[in-house]
């Protein structure tokens, strides 16, 4: 009796769980054609094209490219009848998390989206896929050579690459102006560290009591952003990249003090505020907006449409543009040079990687991918997020596609840009995972705590260069470091 | 237990035996495949160098590393400093709000409920505008207006190693204290009122009754608050992570970070896996000396 | 009557005493309840791409353009409340009823292995989710298949620890002697369960219901990771489609926020008259 009833009791909370679960089961999307069933494509490949499914996780990239998902899906099939792409959507801020969990999980998707500077991360796990074979000669001629490279690792070519994105600095026009810089001039032929120290010198503007109104330059450095600080103004400071042509790292050379000095004393002089340490992205973009600074970065080309947009508010004057802002025209610039250095711009690409799981992909699933990742990188597709984005595109066929809306632009921003544009250097393919991984760690545990540090004044240059040396010689050893 | 059990009331022990695991059964099967399954695979893991196309046996090594990692102590360092500052704070003044509120009518009460219980809801994306305008660093900063007020300058609250940590403990304490506040209203009816008349009789103060009554009554609600206020707290990043970004110099680098870093930037799951056991074990500790001092039940 | 002496002393002391507590109240509130102020006062704003925030206290405009871009935005708007709706509310009432069970269970009955077993339990409460996320997602997405569906959504919270530990907490202050009373009058345990420990337990399970209600409606990132597809998103995942790579439609976000708070307020006022009047021990007995 007394067993009866408990088996019972298990019994029936047994049947409250499943009918809970199976009630709500219907709704469901059926599964068994998501990811990686490339193998069943076999070996009697021919006369028919097999049947396949290619999936691919996607950020909002930007407004029109989210929306335009679905169309996306079904052109693809138009082009490929036998082939089918599923677009997995994800938030932009946590697309990483989201695509790391299902890496380690070994169920990826084909195709993600990720920043080239992930794809060495990637590679050290071997989940990434070659697509050089599988690719004509003719779809790869159609990328810039520049942008190509960025998704490439050794001779394998991990990807393609959806855009290249200049990360420069930005200033407003009429400051530029009253402090006598000649911004045509720096648009076209760049300034040097010193000739850029007395211009952010003449933009500062104080009240009676000797406060500042105006900074000369602000740079979002709050938290983890001010990576984008260092690594930006390093470009063109003699440090390209964290290892030399010999692979030796190259943050422990003079140079790299050179620069942390430099950093120190525009806040030093006054031209930055003193808090620069935790003025965030958003903080910086409304210093620009209501004229609490000349000069601010990291500027996007697109932030011109920002400014121009907000100017339009002010002149509808409904209330709705940002509280005490000012008109204001957004005129981009280059970084500065320092150490007497080459102006190399940060070039940020993004694009697409094909990834594997713990299946093996057959061949002709490759193929498939790659012909997907060349869809979603080029022509049309291309042509519009590039043009969303104030972006010149890295394709041809994007370059001859016709855009859905037309943005007016400043001139001089576009050749500014594509002045910036044409220094642009190719990635290095030449720098092995276990080092790039390592440069990662240091960078993260010792370079951005201490840039921190150091841009709140609690230690001095030499004390950062100092404990970012101790740490690259016990990652790299003595003779893995740049000495001069 | 005792040795001196009546044959009667052994058959009744074992009588609730079997309901009681009837009772728990399907809290059981869901924790064995939800929780137990994971943590297990986690267990696995730290003795691993983690891939997903085949990972390697390295023993031991992982848990060795983090034990002469400098940083996961002083990681671990911060985020027992965070945690003494404010889970204590937090459940003292959800204490004594929940206690506040109790003298009113219940229109009143319902009102105050509510709005203790708003802020909860608040979208993610707007608290974190807010705190940042908060600590905004110049003088247009809420935080550096209330100081000037008194006549201090300007701090540059997130940005330097002296205000960091404590910023994040004053956000901490302003945040929504809702969950606590509304789990001590509920234990707070459960009290009857005999109690108080009973006291009253004897010519208790309030103070009295809060202390003799009120306190031990609450004790096991916060047991409650203590226990997964501390693991919460030992586990959280994200207020440090979006605001300092464990910065400066590592002055809020919590250990919740580090395995972060370690699963998702670094890509060394195992090391992960070790470091999130070895945190696990310090919380088990705490949570063992907190059963030791407020685990006796209180029956009546 | 009560912790409070309402009835000691002149009309005027007992003025003052609450209009002191009432100061501190308000006081404590407004540092708390401003972010859902801002958020409320954002999403008046004008449905565009923010380019940068507006710090200040009161709205220069009132427009509920954002609402109807909200909805507009994206045809699955509804979807994602609606999943959202159906998510919490599963979760919800696994977890009051399974949860006040087994809370019961190890708060009153006396059975083998139920310290260890409850140990075992807070003890998984301690491990980071980080390291524990790749197997949960392992064992739902490549071993059950069940991406993108709502058991994927739902089983995982089925019943929580947290949720048990907190019913045993409050569990342990009902007097034991009811039970055994009711044992020797020859009550089963599902009986005691239903006619005397439920009635008396409505005040923590109305608590419960809320605070579970709660977290899985503000859940964030599980949802995210198992669904694949627009429409099987939920409110909080559906929320970030409104950010791009460098900009946001702040104003429109903070629509879609307020109104995904609305569930949880009408939730809140239909279960409050159970922390008004909490069901005691000798309300039962009288």
């Amino acid at each position: 009796m007394k067993k009866r009833t408990r088996v019972l009791t298990l019994f029936l909370s047994a049947i409250m769980m499943l009918s809970l679960l199976s009630a709500c089961g219907g709704n469901g999307n059926n599964t068994s054609a998501s990811t990686n069933d490339g193998n069943t494509g076999g070996s009697n490949g021919g006369s028919e094209p097999k049947k396949d499914t290619i999936t691919a996780l996607l950020p909002p990239v930007s407004a029109n490219y989210q929306a335009r998902f679905a169309d996306m899906e079904k052109e693809f099939n138009q082009l490929y009848p036998h082939l089918t792409l599923k677009i997995e959507p994800a938030s932009w801020e946590d697309m990483t998390q989201k695509l790391d969990t299902q890496v380690n999980a070994g169920s990826p998707p084909d195709i993600a989206w990720v920043g080239s500077t992930a794809i060495s991360k990637y590679a050290a796990l071997n989940v990434l896929l070659d697509l050089n074979p599988v690719l004509s000669d003719e779809v790869k001629a159609d990328y810039d050579e520049v942008a190509m490279k960025y998704f490439q690792l050794g001779d394998a070519q991990y990807g393609l690459p959806a855009y290249l994105a200049i990360h420069s600095i930005g200033g407003n026009r009429q400051f530029l102006e009253e402090a006598g810089i000649d911004w045509r001039s720096v648009q076209q032929n760049g300034w040097t560290y010193e000739e850029f120290r007395e211009a952010i010198k003449n933009g500062v503007v104080k009240n009676d009591k000797g406060e500042t109104t105006r900074y000369g330059f602000v740079f979002a450095t709050s938290g983890v952003t001010s990576k984008d600080y260092l690594s930006i103004m390093a470009k063109s400071a003699g440090l390209p990249e964290y290892f030399d042509e010999d692979l030796k790292f190259s943050y422990t050379s003079k140079n790299f003090l050179g620069l942390l000095e430099a950093i120190r004393q525009m806040i030093d002089d006054g031209s930055m505020p003193k808090e620069l340490s935790s003025i965030d992205a958003g903080k910086r973009w409304n210093m620009f907006l209501t004229g609490q600074t000349m000069i601010t970065g990291k500027g996007l080309a697109s932030f011109e449409n920002s400014a121009r947009l907000n100017n339009e508010k002010i002149k509808a004057n409904d209330g709705s543009a940002v509280a005490d802002s000012i008109e204001a025209e957004y005129i981009a610039l280059p970084v500065p040079t320092f150490n007497g250095a080459d102006y190399i711009p940060t070039s940020v690409v993004d694009g697409y990687i094909a990834l594997r799981g713990k299946k093996e992909p057959s061949e002709e699933h490759i193929k498939n991918i790659g012909l997907a990742i060349n869809f979603l990188s080029s022509g049309s597709i291309a042509a519009n997020y590039s043009n969303e984005l104030f972006l010149s595109p890295v394709t041809e066929s994007a370059r001859n596609a016709a855009v859905l809306e037309e943005y007016p632009r400043n001139e001089d921003n576009i050749k500014a840009d594509q002045a910036m544009m044409a220094k642009a250097v190719p990635a290095r393919t030449d720098i092995p995972t276990d080092k790039a991984a390592e440069a990662i760690k240091i960078e993260t545990e010792v370079i951005v705590p201490k840039l921190q540090a150091l841009l709140a004044n609690e230690i001095t240059p030499q004390e950062m260069y100092d404990a970012v040396k101790a740490a690259a010689i016990k990652s790299f050893g003595e003779d893995g470091i740049v000495v001069d | 237990m005792n040795q001196t059990l009546t044959k009667r009331k052994k058959l009744k022990l074992e009588s609730d035996s079997g309901w009681g695991y009837a009772f728990i059964a399907v809290a059981l099967i869901a924790f064995s495949l939800f929780t137990a399954y994971p943590v297990i695979n986690a267990f696995i893991i730290s003795l691993q160098e983690y891939a997903p196309l085949g990972s390697k046996y390295v023993g031991l090594e992982n848990f060795v590393n983090s034990f002469q990692d400098e940083l996961f102590w002083k990681a671990m360092k911060n985020t027992l400093v965070y945690t003494l500052l404010t889970v204590p704070m937090n459940i003292f003044l959800s204490f004594l709000i929940a206690i506040l509120i109790i003298p009113f009518k219940k229109r009143t009460q319902t009102v105050f409920k509510a709005i203790y219980y708003l802020p909860a809801v608040a979208s993610g994306v707007a608290l974190s505008v807010v705190w940042l305008w908060i600590f905004d660093p110049l003088k247009s900063g809420i935080a550096n207006q209330v100081v000037g007020f008194f006549g201090m300058g300007n701090q540059n609250w997130l940005g330097s190693s002296a205000t960091a940590m404590f910023s994040l403990v004053i956000m901490s304490w302003l945040s929504s204290h809702g969950t606590a506040i509304i789990i001590y209203l509920a234990a707070l009816l459960g009290i009857d009122n005999s109690y108080y008349e009973a006291a009253e009789i004897d010519g208790a103060t309030f103070l009295q009754k809060l202390w003799y009554i009120v306190v031990p009554f609450l004790k096991p609600t916060t047991l409650f608050l203590l226990v997964t206020g501390v693991i919460g707290s030992f586990q959280v990043f994200q207020n440090a992570y979006l605001m300092t970004g464990g910065g400066p110099d590592h002055a809020t680098t919590m250990v919740g970070l580090l395995i972060f870093n370690n699963a998702f930037t670094y890509f060394e799951f195992g090391e992960a896996a070790a470091q999130s056991l070895l945190l696990a074990a310090i919380i088990a500790f705490i949570s063992f000396l907190q059963f030791k001092f407020f685990g006796n039940d209180v029956e009546y | 009557m009560g912790l409070y002496n309402n009835s000691l002393g002149r009309k005027g002391s007992l003025f003052v005493r609450n209009g002191v507590i009432i100061t501190f109240l308000i006081l404590f509130a407004i540092a708390t309840i401003f972010p859902i102020y801002f958020m409320i006062i954002s999403s008046f704003g004008d449905p565009v791409e923010a380019g940068a925030m507006s710090y200040s206290i009161f709205p220069s405009k009132i427009s509920f353009e954002s609402y109807k871009f909200f909805f507009d935005f994206s045809p699955h708007s509804w979807d994602w409340l609606l999943n959202s709706f159906i998510v919490a509310t599963s979760i919800t009432i696994s977890n009051v009823f399974f949860a006040t069970l087994a809370g019961y269970a190890f708060a009153k009955m006396k059975f083998k292995g139920k310290n260890i077993l409850f140990a075992i339990l807070l003890g998984s409460m301690m491990i980071p989710g980080q390291v524990t996320q790749v197997p949960l997602y392992i064992l739902i997405v490549n071993i059950f298949n069940l991406q993108n569906t709502y058991p994927a959504l739902i089983m995982p919270s089925i019943v929580t620890v947290y949720n048990i530990f907190l019913v045993k907490q409050f569990m342990s202050s009902i007097p034991g002697e009811i039970i055994e009373a009711a044992k020797i009058e020859g009550c089963s345990q599902p009986k005691i369960f239903w006619h005397i420990i439920m009635p008396l337990s409505k005040t923590v399970m109305a608590v419960l219901a809320i605070l579970t209600f709660m977290a899985a409606w503000n859940d964030f990132f599980w949802p995210f990771l198992v669904t694949n597809t627009m429409d099987m998103q939920t409110i909080q995942v559906g929320l970030k489609n409104f950010r791009f790579a460098n900009t946001t439609y702040f104003a429109p976000m903070m629509a879609g926020a307020t109104i995904s708070a609305v569930p949880m307020f009408i939730l809140f006022f239909s279960l409050q008259k159970y922390f008004l009047e909490g069901v005691t021990v000798g309300a039962v007995k009288g």
